[in-house]
């Protein structure tokens, strides 16, 4: 079963550790009810961990390469530092939002790495109580940092296409 | 005096029945919406100002159903759009942002547009709105893959999309399953000749709907987006995840 689970933000990495317990159950059905409620939700996911990018710079370089499924020496660190060394007596199981970058922290890193339904709820409940569950930051600091980000990734990709050709899809 | 819709003491402005959304009554009724940043025009609209009995100046800008579907729906009298002050919206298909605009307008500054949109060509012209409206967040990106911008978004009340592409009932059911809260809504454009151009427009939105049912989204409302397009239908749908 997933125990901990990578959510990557405008303003830094997060890392939840998913707690066992008696009273929330392991079905999906049943996960997918507790995610509404951030009472019942905060008992399943803990916040183990948030490392912010350091400049808008660091956060786009990060950007580009979650976007790609690529696993850069930041986000390696990071995993490295907060996660029990796998192999041990303690299993560890890592919820990914997409394939391939689950894939490459598997090979970099070797991590269990899963993808499926249940982490796709566990990541919806976060991603909708995130500016409560990342206790660091205040309220509208993630969509400042998602509106500064969306400026400078977006600029990026119309800059980067020298031939000024389009790339409509016929 | 240069004519077409200029303020003055004629005009009065009413609240729509879509809160958020204003009719200019004048010489002809308009559809406006309260401008975020008075004194600037996006893509040549006009814009009306008008004096409140405290003497204070409120501007709108004119919204043409003819340049947008989302006008097109409402005037065609759609039931609900979702889309009101505070919402927070996922916009897919922003081409330009000139529906983005108004939509930015009608959220105001305690709501946040998403605007997504992969063609650099319009991308540019989204960058530039949305830097002065500083409520829309451009994402110049491909909607097949959302999980490209997933540390860009957060969770929606409402995904609009005008995508007009073949699996465009695929691209809006991803985004719903990743970004659009339990119980939100999806309010979309369906373009019958761009999903399939060999069979009537009615059995094309038949379809798009089926494959919208098929990924927890019940309809809710459809209508047909006549006189302002043709072959064009608004379907608005609830999506259900949990029950």
């Amino acid at each position: 079963m997933v125990n901990y689970i990578l959510f990557e933000t405008a303003s830094g990495y997060a890392l939840f550790e998913r707690l066992q317990s008696d009273e929330i159950g392991a079905k999906l059905e049943e996960v997918q009810q507790t995610v509404l409620d951030l009472a019942k939700f905060g008992k399943m996911v803990k916040l183990k961990s948030f490392a912010p990018f350091k400049s808008a710079a660091h956060a786009l370089e990060n950007a580009n390469d979650v976007s790609e499924g690529v696993v850069n020496e930041h986000l390696k660190a990071f995993l490295e530092v907060n996660l029990p060394k796998p192999g041990k007596k303690t299993k560890v199981e890592l919820g990914v939002s997409e394939r391939n970058l689950a894939g490459a922290i598997k090979a970099e890193l070797g991590y269990e790495c899963e993808t499926n339904e249940m982490v796709l709820e566990l990541v919806r409940g976060i991603r909708l109580h995130a500016d409560k569950l990342l206790k660091q930051l205040k309220e509208g600091d993630l969509e400042r940092a998602q509106l500064g980000l969306g400026h400078s990734y977006s600029r990026a990709k119309v800059k980067f296409n020298v031939n000024r050709s389009d790339n409509m899809i016929i | 005096a240069k004519g077409g819709a200029k303020g003055g003491a004629r005009v009065v402005v009413e609240p729509h029945r879509h809160e958020g959304v204003f009719v200019a009554r004048g010489k002809e009724d308009l559809l406006v919406t309260k401008n975020l940043v008075p004194g600037e025009t996006v893509y040549g609209e006009k814009r009306i100002s008008v004096e409140g009995p405290d003497g204070l100046k409120t501007e709108y800008r004119v919204w043409n159903p003819f340049r947008s579907k989302l006008a097109a729906g409402i005037l065609g009298g759609v039931d609900h759009v979702h889309i009101s002050p505070g919402k927070k919206v996922l916009y897919l298909g922003a081409a330009s942002g000139t529906t983005v605009s108004h939509v930015a307008d009608i959220v105001g500054p305690e709501g946040i547009v998403y605007a997504v949109e992969f063609s650099h060509r319009s991308g540019r012209d989204l960058i530039n709105m949305a830097k002065k409206r500083t409520n829309v967040i451009p994402i110049i990106e491909d909607a097949r893959h959302p999980h490209k911008y997933r540390m860009l978004v957060g969770m929606v009340d409402v995904i609009f999309a005008d995508v007009a592409q073949p699996d465009q009932a695929r691209i809006i059911t991803l985004n719903a399953h990743n970004f659009l809260k339990n119980n939100g809504h999806i309010v979309i454009s369906i373009k019958a000749n761009c999903i399939d151009s060999t069979v009537d427009a009615a059995t094309v939105f038949a379809r798009e709907v089926k494959k919208l049912q098929e990924e927890r989204i019940k309809p809710q409302e459809q209508l047909t987006l006549e006189p302002y397009e043709r072959d064009h239908a608004l379907v608005v749908g609830k999506y259900v995840r949990a029950k």
